[in-house]
């Protein structure tokens, strides 16, 4: 049966970090995280998981190849078992395996819990292994990058303090062509919410941005903006394994909307940020719940109809259907309001299957998309299931509130020649919305 | 032979139930100290009403996503669990060994129906056995211990059921029968058998996490 | 003639069966007497009285057929050819014995102490052949 060595990817981050590493220095490292940073949950996920395999159905990566050396299962025993039946002491090349697995054939989208009778978390097994390949140094070039990016600005696309309100500044300009206005209001201080977004945003898609004021503006709310570092809230950090940095960026980021005194975070449709601040980071700063309360988009368009807020001028008609993403639905919960919100843009939505909280994966997610190249046509041909799944909707338009779903949707949607295209449900909400002020 | 059957069914027998007894309950206390003590960002979370209402969905066939996605393995599971506890718990032949020897009684299935589920526990073992051996991804993940523990199972019910149809030497079936069941019940702390222990924590846990903070079924 | 001879003749072989009953059923007995169980889960466990006795050198009757002082178990009472059942009945009053009980008791208990005789279930509860 084939294996991860069977199929390694050349990658120089991975190699280089290997290239450093001894046995003994494994070991040393490994035991450390064990008795440090390990307990419970790990001692018993290893020790009572039965092999029953029940997982392998959980996994888009299994259902694409059916081969099962990428069951759920099989990437902890190719990982952490066999760390830990060697107590660490390992060549560096297994660490390769081990990073390769860890990094880029598990999105941690949790779908396997739901196979699991024992409810073996499988991905918090993997963030160990990451977290393992991160002490190591040896972790995927691209990946790194950002995280690297997140250390020095606090951001993961490397933009500079002052481009930060210069590209909200410049967006602002644009949208007052259309709504004169329009603002985007920085730094005020006891505003309702802050509006987060993801550094990609302002990097390469600032038109989310500029929807995203158009729509504030047009529902009237007080909101801002930070001008600082700390306005970003995706986390690289965290899918490296670097606890550390991962902690930093939302230390930033709570702290920023402290500053503000604003009454709560607005996060972007993103999901792995959404994980980062609701559900992980928190927890690392000791937090049980979040310092200021955090709210995804998606629940937050769901508030505003509720309100009446948002007015449509028509229904978006062409059928669509709808991708759960993991880190807002498996992890938040909101897929009654996702569905409410898309039906009240949209004339037509086609469910596909299986859906909600048993929603195949983007394939993208987890850091995997931001491992870059190399990894690329692993993670699109990994997901043919995604990708039958979409073909039998027969629709055209996939609503997904999510940057890495979208990533991972559009690479499936042009391989396998899907002729669909994605939107972000502030996409519906501009195209549609009534524009009181346009001119 | 003689000698080794008193031996199984007295010393040995208090020792097994005693290890298992007292081993049980150390590993939970045990785990139970780790969690708190390592732990604790995450023992914060747990929530008792969504771990029952989870472990309702996971007691229940068919009740969970695993489980309609893979129906062989959980009707085997399911009909292998119930009789696994029924039978030896309410086995004529065991309750009459504590009548005897302690006075206690309690009500016994007929024998029939206890012949007929014990021997469903020794196909349903070879079931997993098969499984473990030819489902690729099972076979994948398979290691030593796994065929030894449930090979361990399917030969304790395997030899009560030859002894109660007195197929071969009844002292030598019966002795070795007590004898392998008395090392399935000393293997359960400290074997993958120890997910009769851990696994409604582990699922609660999980359920905890969903439910609570999340939001999101998980089952 | 042979119409008053017939009964005759009959009720003497009764009679002197009757007499002979105690004896003739150890002689005969195969198996431990079961009539008083209302159902039977398994065959009577064999028993060959005289054959039991001789291989295990038995002389003492009250090494079984005891009787009962204070509640306890009273090995100077002899209390062969009282069935069994006349003190242990099936569904046996707190504090007294139990028919099953006493009959597994009485068997296996004393096989464990002497290291002898059958000790398994089945190497009793067998089909007489």
């Amino acid at each position: 049966m084939s294996t991860i060595a069977d199929r390694l990817i050349e990658d120089e981050g991975l190699r280089r970090g290997v290239s450093r590493l001894t046995p003994e220095k494994i070991e040393k490292v490994f035991k450390e995280l064990i008795a440090g940073e390990c307990g419970a949950r790990l001692k018993t996920y290893v020790e009572s998981c039965v092999r029953c395999g029940m997982c392998a159905k959980a996994c888009h990566y299994y259902m694409s190849h059916k081969d099962p050396s990428y069951t759920p299962v099989a990437k902890v025993s190719q990982t952490m078992w066999r760390l830990l039946a060697a107590g660490g002491r390992v060549e560096p090349q297994v660490i390769y395996e081990c990073a390769q697995v860890a990094y880029t054939e598990c999105n941690l989208c949790r779908r396997c819990i739901h196979y699991c009778p024992l409810g073996i978390d499988t991905g918090y097994i993997i963030s160990v292994v990451r977290r393992l390949c991160h002490k190591l140094g040896v972790t995927p070039q691209y990946i790194q990058d950002t995280a690297h990016s997140h250390s020095a600005v606090l951001n993961q696309m490397w933009v500079k303090d002052d481009e930060w309100p210069d590209t909200l500044q410049w967006q602002e300009e644009e949208a007052r062509e259309e709504f004169p206005g329009l603002r985007i209001p920085l730094d005020v201080e006891g505003a309702d919410f802050m509006y987060s977004v993801i550094a990609p945003e302002p990097k390469f898609r600032t038109q989310l941005i500029y929807q995203a004021a158009a729509i504030f503006n047009a529902a009237g709310l007080n909101w801002t903006m930070p001008a600082t570092p700390g306005w970003d809230n995706s986390n690289m950090a965290m899918f490296t394994g670097d606890s550390e940095i991962m902690s930093r960026v939302e230390r930033a980021h709570y702290e920023t909307a402290q500053r503000l005194r604003v009454k709560r975070i607005v996060m972007g449709e993103c999901g792995h940020a959404f994980r980062a601040v609701y559900d992980v980071a928190n927890r690392w700063l000791g937090w049980k719940w979040h310092p200021v309360p955090v709210v995804h988009s998606v629940e937050f368009f769901w508030e505003l109809i509720q309100q009446g807020r948002i007015k449509i001028t028509h229904k978006y008609a062409d059928p669509v259907t709808i991708h759960d993403p993991c880190n807002i639905i498996r992890g938040r919960g909101l897929m009654d309001k996702l569905r409410e919100v898309t039906h009240f843009l949209c004339e037509n939505v086609v469910e596909m299957s299986p859906n909600r909280e048993h929603n195949y994966c983007c394939c993208a997610g987890g850091g995997v998309i931001n491992c870059g190249p190399p990894f690329k046509n692993v993670r699109i041909v990994g997901n043919s299931i995604k990708a039958e799944q979409l073909r039998a909707t027969g629709v055209h338009t996939l609503v997904a509130p999510c940057h890495n779903c979208h990533g991972g949707l559009e690479d499936i949607i042009s391989k396998f020649g899907l002729g669909m295209h994605t939107k972000f449900l502030g996409d519906l909400i501009y195209e549609l919305m009534e524009k009181p002020e346009a001119e | 032979m003689h000698a080794l059957y008193d031996l199984a069914v007295g010393p040995l027998a208090w020792l097994a139930f005693g290890v298992f007894i007292i081993g049980s309950v150390y590993r939970l206390l045990a785990m139970r100290a780790l969690a708190l003590r390592k732990d604790g960002a995450f023992v914060a979370y747990v929530s008792w009403p969504h771990a029952f209402k989870s472990l309702a969905h996971w007691f229940t066939p068919f009740g969970a996503l695993g489980w309609r996605e893979n129906p062989g393995v959980t009707i085997a599971t399911f009909i292998f669990h119930i009789c696994l506890f029924l039978v030896p718990l309410f086995l004529m032949g065991h309750i009459v060994l504590f009548d005897t020897f302690r006075g206690w009684s309690w009500p016994a299935l007929p024998d029939g129906a206890a012949d007929v589920l014990a021997i469903v526990v020794v196909v349903i073992c070879a079931y997993f056995l098969w499984r473990r051996l030819s489902v690729p991804e099972v076979r994948f993940v398979t290691s030593a211990q796994d065929v030894l523990v449930v090979s361990l199972v399917g030969l304790t019910f395997l030899t009560g059921v030859l002894a109660y149809h007195r197929i071969g030497d009844n002292l030598v079936l019966t002795t070795l029968h007590i004898l392998s069941g008395e090392a399935m019940l000393v293997a359960i702390p400290f074997t993958r058998l120890s997910h009769m222990l851990f696994g409604v924590f582990s699922r609660g846990y999980i359920a905890s996490e969903f439910g609570s903070v999340r939001h999101a079924k998980d089952w | 003639m042979k119409r008053r001879t017939t009964p005759l003749a009959l009720v003497a072989f009764v009679a002197a069966l009757l007499l002979a009953l105690p004896a003739l059923s150890q002689q005969d007995m195969t198996t431990v007497p079961d009539e008083a169980f209302k159902t039977r889960t398994r065959p009577p466990a064999l028993f060959k009285h005289d054959e039991h006795n001789e291989k295990a050198k038995l002389d003492d009757c009250t090494a079984c057929h005891h009787g009962e002082k204070d509640g306890k178990r009273d090995p100077g009472a002899d209390t062969s050819g009282i069935p069994c059942s006349d003190c242990h009945a099936v569904e046996a009053k707190p504090g007294r014995t139990p028919l099953m009980r006493a009959f597994h008791k009485q068997c296996l208990g004393c096989h464990m102490t002497q290291k002898k005789g059958p000790v398994t279930c089945g190497d009793c509860h067998k089909p007489v052949k």
